[in-house]
């Protein structure tokens, strides 16, 4: 902890020692070393993002070739008007509301218990590492054969433990198959909110803990009191970040249903990818990116305004 | 790097806790502590479990219910047909579906691997020049580089295929390259900016007053120092590039391994022992990668993404 007041410190000190004639000079070395990056980020990103937002007003012919004739907010209108949106919504907002709070929940609990002593720990710590490892698109994969209603291990399991009576086809089921997506995600995910929540609580001084406990506060109070406080900061930003990974979760989805069965898992990214993909109607699908994108925006803008309010008692 | 080892940090300041630790609640604790690691090895290791088993028995025991979590006999066939491309099927009109898994590992390779060095130049002296010259918006560069996470992929893609159609570079090693940057490098630059906050000021002081230029200062007395942020920003690039599923669909026609997995689950013959031994191939690098330099990529991860 010493450390961490000392950096912050240095930090704080060092913008003062720049002053005079060398401080433009150093600017401007500062500003020449971004500019590369800032460059590229400037044509690959920021480019082709507003390349989409005009899209999302135009009626774009479907090779792309051009942007077509302007409509103004005409595809916005349609996609409004869509059942087919509103229904895909749905899904996201669910898909998304059981992605953050398991996400963030099993994380928060992996690393509070990865944090205690015991027996095994760094191999479970190791373990806790490789979730996050796998790329989205494998463990997809593997979760859709995990809950293959043929040779999935999750129906061995279930069977064995004697929850069913015989293989169920999980993916077909809508409801389950939405579930089972949410899962696999999570499981990722988890793993991720995980190794940050761990990296938070390696840094939090055993003499809060040791001081309240002497004071009366019990598991419980401790754990509301100091190490949810300790982590606020974390807590915030793998919110957030969970928020975002949820609302443009492709891979998993499309791995294990493509949006199936029927349109029971078709969030927005997989109406998109139709949209733009198989449909090839590129305004249309374009107005929908926009829209998503904003959903992440708000979605990721709103989880910080609350969690800050609701620890600023 | 205050986020350390595994087991280095905790065994300090425990003490006071072991002899005060409650006659009650102690053993009632440690049954619980004991009880959840349990759970949880089992939440991460029964699925990964399946697929390694998948992947080392024949289709003849897939078939068996329930599925034989400790296989009497196992067989490498499923990967030798990969590794050699002999899995059978002529779907997609080339002759073999497996044949293609080996040079699709090749390009992820080539991809991951020139994506690491490209965005280690680019976001190394960017990062510095952020975390030690600031200059008026540099804070707002950073700031849009964080909220550019939120732009969803398939909103930039499309311009992206339309201008690679002209530039005749779909389905190249290139198309990935450039498009890849969208991500990795506000990744490396965010990682390596906060990695250099987080070293003393003074080693390049010293070395500026004996006159060093700054770029000279960074090559010579930064970087040796930086090692262990840079060795950790590359491995997360290479995950990232190496994983990434999405641009490689659409820019490509199954280029690297991620959409040529997706590709082999709608291919009849291909059984799922054959797409487990490709998957697990397809996950090796990665989290070899990961394990090996675990320390280093979770404290990079933990300050790369603390704002």
């Amino acid at each position: 902890m010493s450390t961490t007041t000392v950096r912050a410190s240095r930090r704080a000190d060092t913008p003062a020692v720049r002053v005079g004639p060398l401080a433009r000079a150093a600017r401007r070395f500062g500003v020449r070393m971004v500019a590369p990056s800032a460059l590229l980020l400037v044509v690959l990103l920021a480019i082709p993002s507003l390349l989409t937002v005009a899209y999302s007003v135009h009626k774009v012919p479907s090779n792309g070739a051009s942007l077509g004739e302007f409509v103004g907010f005409d595809n916005f209108a349609v996609v409004l008007s869509s059942p087919v949106f509103w229904s895909s919504m749905r899904t996201t907002l669910i898909f998304s509301a059981g992605f953050v709070v398991l996400s963030t929940v099993i994380g928060l609990a992996t690393a509070v218990l990865l944090n205690q002593e015991f027996v095994g720990r760094s191999f479970a710590r190791a373990l806790l590492i490789v979730p996050w490892a796998m790329p989205w698109l494998v463990l997809g994969i593997l979760w859709r054969w995990y809950a293959d209603g043929s040779v999935g291990g999750l129906n061995s399991l279930l069977l064995t433990l004697g929850v069913i009576d015989d293989y169920q086809e999980f993916l077909a089921d809508p409801t389950s198959a939405l579930l089972l997506t949410i899962v696999a995600a999570v499981w990722r995910q988890a793993s991720f909110a995980g190794i940050l929540f761990l990296s938070g609580l390696q840094t939090l001084p055993a003499e809060l803990n040791e001081a309240a406990e002497l004071d009366g506060a019990g598991i419980w109070g401790r754990f509301l009191h100091i190490t949810l406080a300790w982590l606020r900061p974390v807590l915030i930003t793998v919110t957030v970040l969970n928020v975002i990974y949820a609302f443009l979760q492709f891979d998993v989805i499309f791995a294990m249903t493509q949006g199936g069965p029927g349109d029971a898992t078709q969030v927005l990214s997989i109406l998109i990818y139709r949209q733009l993909f198989v449909v090839t109607n590129i305004g249309l699908g374009s107005a929908l990116a926009v829209v998503l994108g904003g959903l992440a925006l708000v979605g990721g803008l709103v989880t910080v305004k609350l969690l800050y309010s609701s620890e600023s008692r | 790097m205050t986020v350390s080892s595994p087991a280095a940090p905790a065994s300090r300041p425990r003490p006071v806790r072991n002899s005060r630790g409650g006659r009650r609640r102690r053993p009632l604790v440690t049954v619980v502590i004991y009880l959840g690691a349990v759970v949880f090895a089992l939440w991460v290791l029964l699925p990964v479990w399946y697929l390694l088993v998948s992947s080392l028995i024949t289709p003849a025991q897939l078939g068996v219910r329930p599925f034989p979590m400790v296989p009497s006999s196992i067989t490498l066939d499923n990967y030798v047909s990969l590794l050699t491309g002999s899995t059978g099927g002529d779907a997609f009109g080339s002759t073999d579906v497996g044949a293609r898994l080996v040079p699709a590992i090749g390009q992820s390779f080539l991809v991951s691997t020139v994506l690491v060095v490209l965005n280690l130049l680019l976001a190394g002296i960017a990062g510095y020049a952020l975390s030690r010259y600031p200059f008026r918006g540099s804070r707002t560069f950073e700031l849009t580089i964080i909220a550019s996470r939120v732009v969803p992929a398939i909103a930039i893609v499309g311009p992206f295929f339309v201008a690679f159609r002209v530039l005749e570079l779909l389905d190249t090693p290139w198309a990935l390259i450039i498009s890849y940057n969208v991500f990795t490098l506000p990744l490396a630059i965010m990682v390596l900016k906060n990695y250099f906050d987080q070293l003393p000021h003074e080693i390049e002081e010293a070395a500026s007053i004996d006159g060093a230029g700054r770029l000279r200062a960074l090559a010579v007395v930064v970087l040796p120092i930086a090692k262990p942020g840079i060795v950790a920003s590359g491995v997360l690039i290479f995950l990232e590039a190496w994983s990434e599923f999405f641009y490689s669909l659409v820019l490509t026609n199954q280029l690297t391994v991620p959409p040529l997995l997706v590709g082999f689950q709608s291919v009849q013959q291909f059984n799922w022992n054959s797409l487990a031994a490709a998957t697990v191939l397809a996950m090796i690098p990665p989290v070899l990668l990961v394990l090996a330099f675990q320390r280093h990529v979770v404290s990079a991860l933990a300050a790369g993404y603390d704002k």
